[in-house]
């Protein structure tokens, strides 16, 4: 231990020097716009970056890589809570909750909420890296196909529970979502599925086309229905939180701080399916469940601690094994193997000092976004401001560009205005959303995970009883569905019995 | 029997599904039928669900359908008006740039919604905004855009 | 930057006013004015498509050549990479096919060339300018470091005698070149290779956990994604399909080595429209061999764990020629296409 903390104090000093300061908030800076704006995500930042990371010291490029991957995280929820637009699927979690409160007049509270979330979820994940990143490494490794499958089944399920009254309307959406993820080419057998001959479909359907679609381009459809929605006569309300509300977030943030870490480091999981569990585990714990949904502040930040963590943890797979877990950190790490370095197991021997800066920056980062993300709400609850009727217009040109940066290619312009139509529907017809988008994002990979586990089990009660973590998960399943109606039932005994 | 009509959707939809699955091309390696047999089961479990709820909605006939009232007059218009415009910004996105076919969208657009009244604003507001995001993505981002 | 493309581009449709025979030009005056001697090329902004998404081996090439270009002062125009990912490489080559002049390049790889006979593309080569093959990197085979198997003929032997006892993880679908190299080494070693079991992961990094894991027996990557594990003894590379043994890795022997006779590139290049000009041809020839040479692209190469493997436009041809008659065999082999 003693080593450790000398490697510590030194990486410390080197993340202190005033131009790895310079590139933390640079990335910040950067991350938190970027996550603001539906479809450009950290991914898409970073690749542009990296001509400029050609001449970086490798150090100084992963923390400015870095900074920009959790700043997105940050900024994320901005555009959930005050539009009902999330730029990417860690931020879909957030507009349960955060957009009732801007409706509510608490828009700044809710910011606020989650940017202090984000930074709890970013610090402990930071320290939770410095104590368990060798062991959570081995951990992941003990996921296979039948135990990602149960994962992502587990966390379709939790997410389909939400919607309790609408228990079949949920699960027809989720149902509609799988089948978006089957369009493409099966990996695999290389067989072409529902692509009708279109070369750009053969790589599936982009979830985050379906995200800006039924999130911002129904959003703004929707919002024509009242477009002279006079706003709250109070406003923004104050920006800061009460002791009330501190208190019934505090134990959800830190709790789910370990649940998004640990979802962080597995592989191919990732802070849309982090946050949702962390949301839908908040609900079921909560003694009044049915304030969420209408703007409780426990259901901003739990997801909020819980994506920032899964972030952090994201980098253990991709530092120790080099391993990507996500999409922004194999940009990440192609970039730095261009600068000469190779993460793996070798890493934290070779280049200690860099691993150590590393671990530091991200500390002084989160310390950074936190008071950039409070600066930036008295500014960002003044969108609100500007009149609907000017503002949603605005807000679609930015749904087209940022759908354009996904693949450069106007097909996706088709797909995205159907998807619009399908969210308006979706919405009058009281159809949930999240299983849908959760579906599309996670469904490929379950598919993949499924048919690999059929390979290598000989049948299905063999895959559900792999290993002690898919026993677990298979429990965890059927419980996230019938968890709801037992509270119910059992509220109803009590009511009876009275 | 409005209410019935999304039951009725769902319930064609995963029959369209299922027969489009069958008829996939079978898999030259490994198990030939492997690529289907996921689509089978979502279609499948689709048809069921489709069915309970056409039940579930059978069961409320009577009761009048409400989900669509907002749909009237005027914010139809405006959905199907900015529907078309987007239709129309997709065509012609490639042909004329971003900067011309943004200015001409989003003028459009604003006139529709915001009102021919403020024309003045409308014009400056979609000029600006579409300079100011074409050099803050092609420039500032180096983003390719046509 | 602004007044810099705004003259490019102005400069461009004079250029373009002048030389192209079907615009009907009142305006023929060159740019340069010396005719004969001064071909004039590049006249405008330089497009690099990258078929893929940015985080590949194709993003990483055109990213590398878009800086060591602009760095080295071998074209003095801007230049921009183009990410149009789909259909492994489909999109951004369909999108080439497009453009008429050589201000439009693309990188490539064997896809160009498998995906038609795969049946999934009606593009091949011979639809495009071949101007370089760039650079290779080597396909390995790897196992668990307690595994049974001390070398490749070893895992060779095994599936000869039932070719379903072993699952092989490979990413990211299947007829690409690590499934590819796996298969004709194993054909070579008398396999029925149509009854392999092959499990197709997302990426390398993938494919490398389930290793690690114990979720696959054999995988199958390239050199780069293996080489840290193996290094580490995390896991253990017991054949390559290069040429020599590759630097830093004298431990593991090629499959030559081990008496199947088999040299598998993963090669990377660069094309450009179809109907390019000879001077066009001419110009990228110099420009991208200068570029190979440089010290900027043999340390991104290094790096990468990417060995130089420049062919020049006519060499590239005749290679792709031959690498179209291999794949072809290759698949049949592998039972994808008949």
């Amino acid at each position: 231990m003693g080593i450790e903390m000398q490697y510590f104090m030194e990486g410390l000093s080197s993340a202190l020097q005033p131009i790895n300061l310079l590139w933390v908030l640079v990335g910040g800076f950067l991350g938190t716009i970027v996550g603001m704006l539906p479809g450009i995500g950290p991914a898409t930042a970073i690749a542009i970056l990296i001509p400029i990371t050609f001449g970086m010291n490798p150090t100084s490029a992963l923390i400015l890589m870095a900074a920009i991957y959790y700043g997105a995280m940050y900024g994320g929820s901005r555009s959930s809570i005050l539009l009902n637009t999330p730029g990417d699927g860690s931020a879909i979690a957030a507009t349960f909750d955060g957009y009732p409160m801007a409706r509510n007049g608490m828009a700044g509270q809710a910011l606020t909420i989650s940017a202090i979330a984000s930074f709890i979820g970013g610090i402990l994940g930071t320290i939770g890296f410095i104590i368990l990143a060798k062991p959570l490494a081995e951990f992941a490794l003990k996921f296979g196909p039948a135990e990602y499958f149960l994962l992502f089944l587990f966390a379709l399920s939790a997410t389909v529970s939400l919607s309790k009254d609408h228990m079949v309307k949920g699960f027809i959406a989720m149902m509609l979502g799988l089948m978006l993820s089957t369009v493409g080419i099966d990996r695999q057998t290389g067989v072409h599925r529902f692509t009708f001959d279109i070369p750009q479909l053969s790589e599936g359907i982009d979830f985050l086309v379906v995200i800006i679609g039924v999130y911002a381009v129904s959003e703004v459809l929707y919002n024509y229905l009242n477009l002279d929605w006079i706003k709250n006569k109070n406003k923004l309300g104050r920006l800061w939180i009460t002791k009330e509300q501190w208190k019934r977030s505090k134990w959800p943030i830190f709790r789910n701080v370990p649940i998004g870490f640990l979802i962080g480091v597995l592989p191919g999981a990732g802070g849309a399916i982090a946050s949702m569990l962390s949301y839908t585990m908040e609900r079921q714990l909560s003694k009044e469940p049915e304030r969420f949904g209408k703007g409780a502040i426990e259901g901003v930040a739990a997801p909020e601690s819980s994506n920032n963590a899964a972030s952090v943890g994201a980098f253990i797979p991709m530092l120790t094994m080099g391993v990507p877990g996500s999409g922004t950190t194999a940009v990440i790490l192609g970039a730095l193997i261009m600068l000469g370095i190779r993460p793996g197991p070798l890493l934290f021997e070779h280049n200690p000092d860099m691993v150590w800066t590393f671990i530091n920056s991200m500390l002084v980062g989160n310390i950074f976004l936190i008071i950039i993300n409070i600066l930036l709400i008295g500014l960002l609850v003044k969108i609100l401001d500007t009149p609907p009727r000017i503002l949603y217009p605005l807000i679609l040109i930015l749904a087209f560009i940022g759908t354009y940066t996904l693949s450069y290619s106007v097909i996706d312009f088709f797909i995205l205005i159907i998807f619009g139509i399908i969210g308006l529907l979706m919405k009058l017809l009281h159809f949930p959303i999240a299983p849908l988008i959760l579906a599309v994002i996670v469904g490929s990979e379950m598919e993949q995970n499924f048919r690999k586990s059929l390979i290598a089990y000989d049948g299905v009660l063999d895959i559900l009883l792999a290993s002690p973590i898919t026993v677990t998960l298979c429990i965890l399943t059927i419980l996230s569905i019938i968890y709801p109606f037992m509270l119910s039932w059992l509220k109803n005994l009590k009511t009876h019995q009275a | 029997m409005a209410r019935l009509m999304m039951p009725i959707f769902f319930i064609t939809l995963s029959a369209v599904y299922l027969i489009l699955t069958f008829g996939l091309t079978r898999s030259k390696v490994g198990d030939p039928n492997g690529p289907l047999y996921f689509p089978a089961l979502i279609g499948i479990v689709l048809l069921v669900l489709s069915v309970i709820y056409f039940v579930q909605e059978w069961k409320k006939r009577a009761e009048e359908v409400t989900e669509f009232k907002p749909l009237r007059g005027n914010v139809l218009i405006l959905i199907v008006a900015t529907l078309l415009l987007s239709l129309l910004y997709t065509l012609v996105f490639e042909r004329l740039g971003y900067l011309i076919s943004t200015i001409l969208f989003l003028g459009c657009l604003l006139f529709i919604v915001n009102g021919p009244k403020k024309w003045l604003q409308n014009v400056i507001i979609a000029v600006i905004f579409s300079f100011v995001s074409w050099f803050s993505f092609a420039k500032l981002l180096s983003i390719s855009l046509p | 930057m602004r007044q810099a493309s705004f003259l490019f581009l102005l400069t461009a449709v004079l250029f373009l006013a002048a030389c192209s025979s079907d615009t009907p030009s009142s305006d023929s005056r060159s740019p340069t004015d010396d005719a004969g001697e001064a071909f004039n090329f590049p006249t405008k902004e330089i497009e690099i498509i990258a078929p893929a998404t940015p985080g590949g081996g194709w993003d990483a090439t055109a990213r590398s050549m878009q800086k060591i270009l602009t760095d080295e002062g071998l074209i003095d125009q801007n230049i921009i990479v183009v990410n149009k990912p789909g259909g492994g490489g489909e999109v951004g080559w369909q999108y080439l096919k497009s453009k008429e002049d050589g201000h439009f390049i693309a990188i490539n790889s064997s896809l160009v060339i498998t995906n038609h006979l795969l049946g999934q593309s009606e593009l091949t080569y011979e639809h495009f300018t071949p101007l370089a093959i760039l650079s290779t990197e080597w396909i390995s085979v790897a196992v668990a470091p307690d595994s049974e198997f001390k070398s490749g003929v070893d895992i060779m032997e095994k599936l000869k005698a039932d070719p379903k006892s072993l699952k092989i993880a490979v990413a990211p679908s299947l007829g690409n070149n690590d499934h590819l190299a796996f298969v004709q080494a194993a054909k070579l070693y008398g396999v029925d290779v149509t009854q392999l079991e092959f499990m197709i992961y997302e990426s390398g990094g993938d494919v490398v956990t389930a290793l690690l894991g114990g979720h696959v027996d054999v995988a199958t990557m390239s050199v780069s994604e293996a080489k840290e594990q193996h290094l580490a003894g995390k896991l253990k590379m017991v054949a390559i399909g290069s040429d020599a043994p590759v630097e830093g890795l004298e431990d593991v022997q090629t499959w030559t080595d081990q008496g199947i006779d088999l040299v598998f590139p993963h090669w990377r290049g660069v094309m450009g429209p179809p109907n390019m000009s000879e001077e066009e041809v001419a110009f990228w020839d110099e420009t991208l061999h200068q570029m190979t040479e440089s010290e900027a692209w043999k340390e991104i190469l290094k790096n990468n764990e990417w060995t130089p493997f420049y062919k020049n436009s006519s060499e590239t041809v005749a290679f792709l020629q031959e690498q179209t008659t291999r794949y072809e065999q290759l698949i049949m082999d592998a039972g994808l296409a008949d």
